[in-house]
């Protein structure tokens, strides 16, 4: 009975589990559940355990009661496939001038906002009238550039020179005049990792320790001796923030993987997010920065005694921190500065720090290196610094 | 359905407004003997529902306030080791020192379990404790017995708790721990069902006092960048402000007045952004 209203709800991923699933069943046999408004309910109650699953809950008992069809993300698809192909093509201006039929010269008066609707509309166009069997449209394989099977995200718009400025120009970070040598290198790993235990938290002194007591008791000459020690405390949760974007963390990204997978046995939860530059409205669970989003609102619903750490540089054009739409990629519109995000970040965990590989002598000389230092405490990724860091993070408030 | 004592039906209390949908919920997770777990917004009447379920069911709440440090055991029993210490010691109290069992104290979870009838169990705040901790609860909520180690005793739950669990909306909880109990978010409530809410706690209220008081507090919840909003609790502490004070009149709020704003706003960012905005009301 209702299975498939059960594996709608998975599909659309709402997490039901089957014990829910025959609870709801005991629910029915004990006739409890008597109109279709007890089973709605009763129903919710039952399967779906967290408030933001209550839209699609309705939306899949509307389509299974009712018979509502479910909304397919049409739009959202189209969007995203033009996305990648745009990026792609701004790579090369002059083949993207072509296809849409204007001017190179045009092109370049463009705003990054107008070039992507113009570009959709055309897109929109092309489909109606050829049903997808247009020379440059295909998603398959007729496109000359294939929309899948490239780093999707990690393509960045690039290649129109410098001078043009109205395309958005995500031009190579221009801050990358500083030493290629890693301060923590890989053969540092195990001096790194002691630094890194020193992250167990302490209780207060105010467990008996018994066996302790006796023996002090005893030698006391029965004059009662009381011995505390200290209350084991949960362990750690840690969140770890790498910006894997560019090639000047590239050297660091792993090693500061490895590292923390290695203390993995002594946190009680580590999660890994990455990001490019800065973070904007999203952090990524997967490295390509694509498919698994996580809105940075949404960090409050986190512990929020669990440690921040973010890894990154700091180095990018101060527009990139500081603008409304500062994010290099054309998706990402985040109508607030990052600096917003990060001060927001800063502020939900209170025991927070920023690595950066970037040597302590060149931090000055980099303007948003300053900026991310005044909201995050800031230290580099160095034995020195990784143990400062963690004194920090461990410290009581 | 005749089983009399257990399926007590859930109606309302004399000091509690409540909605359709949520007796229904209470009702079915009575029957199927699960911990209900509330989730909303401060101030929307979690924790009162447990009162109120007490108060209409006439059964004894036992409320567990949880707290950070909380730990499982302390909420289960207490094994009070320096009080025995103390009684072997000096040997000048009531209790029999080789006797552990004397020294054992229930705690809140432990009442509900040995209690004689029914009781509601309150356990109000759940999200600032440990996941563990939440976890390790809900195995003993679901089996209904735990051990007491020092004295090799099985406490059983002699009549199965009605289990209210309430958390704040803002953290997630772990997936086992939302697995065993049913769920239920209460929505901030609607003006009418506000006014309701209001007309239980004060009966005789001035109709056009009413109107204005929620009308104001629904505008006030509008305004943008207030980390905690006004709620139900916030709206009947106001009113009882606005009541007690002589000076006060209505007409001053229908235009845009809006008097001890600090009764609302709890947070001085907060009341320092809303100041501003009452501003704006009156022109």
């Amino acid at each position: 009975m209702f299975t498939d209203f059960f594996y709608t709800l998975r599909k659309v991923g709402v997490p039901v589990t089957p014990t829910a699933f025959l609870r709801l069943h005991k629910a029915l046999s004990m006739g409890l559940i008597n109109s279709v408004d007890d089973f709605y309910t009763a129903a919710r109650s039952i399967l779906v355990k967290s408030e933001r699953y209550f839209d699609l809950y309705d939306q899949v008992f509307a389509h299974r009661f009712q018979g509502v069809e479910l909304k397919e993300p049409d739009e959202l698809e189209l969007s995203d496939i033009a996305r990648s192909l745009l990026e792609e093509w701004l790579k090369d201006p002059q083949m993207l001038a072509d296809v849409l039929g204007i001017d190179e010269s045009e092109l370049g008066k463009l705003s990054p906002e107008e070039l992507m609707e113009y570009f959709l509309e055309r897109l929109k166009e092309q489909t109606e009238a050829h049903h997808g069997g247009s020379k440059w449209i295909g998603t398959g394989g007729t496109a000359p550039v294939g929309h899948s099977g490239f780093h999707p995200g990690g393509m960045r718009v690039g290649g129109i020179s410098r001078n043009k400025s109205a395309v958005k120009v995500a031009m190579d970070r221009r801050y990358r005049d500083y030493s290629q040598q890693g301060p923590l290198t890989q053969s540092q790993m195990g001096e790194a990792l002691k630094r890194l235990r020193h992250m167990v938290p302490v209780g207060p002194k105010d467990k008996v320790n018994v066996r302790e007591t006796i023996y002090q008791t005893v030698k006391n000459a029965g004059e009662i001796e009381i011995v505390f020690e200290r209350r084991l405390k949960d362990r750690l949760k840690v969140i770890l923030a790498i910006d894997n974007g560019g090639w000047s963390m590239e050297p660091y990204v792993e090693l500061v993987q490895t590292l923390f997978n290695y203390a993995r046995s002594q946190f009680k939860d580590l999660k890994t997010f990455y990001f490019h530059n800065t973070i904007y409205n999203h952090l990524w669970e997967d490295p390509q920065r694509h498919y698994k989003p996580l809105p940075v609102n949404e960090l409050v619903r986190f512990d929020s005694a669990t440690r921040f750490i973010i890894v990154g540089d700091a180095s990018m054009a101060p527009s990139e921190l500081m603008g409304q739409n500062g994010s290099i990629y054309f998706g990402e519109r985040s109508g607030k500065p990052s600096v917003e995000g990060l001060r927001f970040i800063a502020k939900t965990f209170p025991h927070s720090s920023w690595l950066n590989p970037v040597p302590i002598f060149e931090w000055r000389y980099t303007y948003t290196i300053g900026v991310i230092h005044e909201i995050f405490p800031m230290f580099p990724l160095t034995l020195d610094g990784l143990e400062k860091a963690v004194t920090h993070l461990m410290r009581k408030n | 359905m005749n089983d009399g004592n257990q399926l007590k039906k859930f109606a309302g209390a004399s000091q509690y407004v409540l909605d359709d949908e949520l007796a229904k919920i209470v009702n079915i997770t009575m029957a199927l003997e699960m911990p209900l777990l509330l989730k909303g917004e401060p101030g929307t009447g979690k924790t009162m529902l447990a009162h109120a379920i007490a108060e209409a069911l006439d059964m004894r709440l036992i409320v567990l306030n949880v707290k950070s440090s909380l730990k499982l055991i302390d909420s289960l029993y207490q094994y009070d080791t320096l009080t025995r210490l103390n009684d072997s010691r000096f040997g000048d109290s009531q209790r029999d020192v080789s006797n552990i069992e004397e020294y054992i104290r229930m705690g809140k979870i432990g009442q509900a379990f040995v209690s004689d009838e029914r009781v509601v169990l309150l356990i109000d705040e759940i999200d600032k404790a440990d996941t563990d901790f939440q976890d390790d609860m809900l195995d003993i909520l679901d089996q209904m017995h735990f051990d007491i180690i020092e004295i090799d005793k099985t406490v059983k739950a002699k009549h199965r708790p009605v289990v209210i669990i309430t958390s704040n909306a803002k953290k997630d909880l772990s997936d086992p721990f939302l697995g065993r109990c049913n769920f239920h978010h209460i929505a901030f409530p609607e003006p009418d069902m506000m006014k309701e809410i209001v007309r239980v706690h004060f009966p005789d209220i001035d109709k056009e006092l009413l109107d204005s008081a929620v009308h104001t507090l629904y505008r006030l919840r509008e305004i943008k960048n207030i980390e905690k909003k006004p709620a139900t609790r916030e709206l009947i502490n106001w009113i009882r402000a606005l009541k007690s004070d002589p000076d006060f009149k209505i007409k001053d709020l229908i235009k845009g007045h809006v008097p001890y704003l600090g009764v609302l706003f709890k947070k001085s960012p907060d009341l320092f952004i809303a100041q501003k905005a009452v501003g704006h009301f009156r022109m």
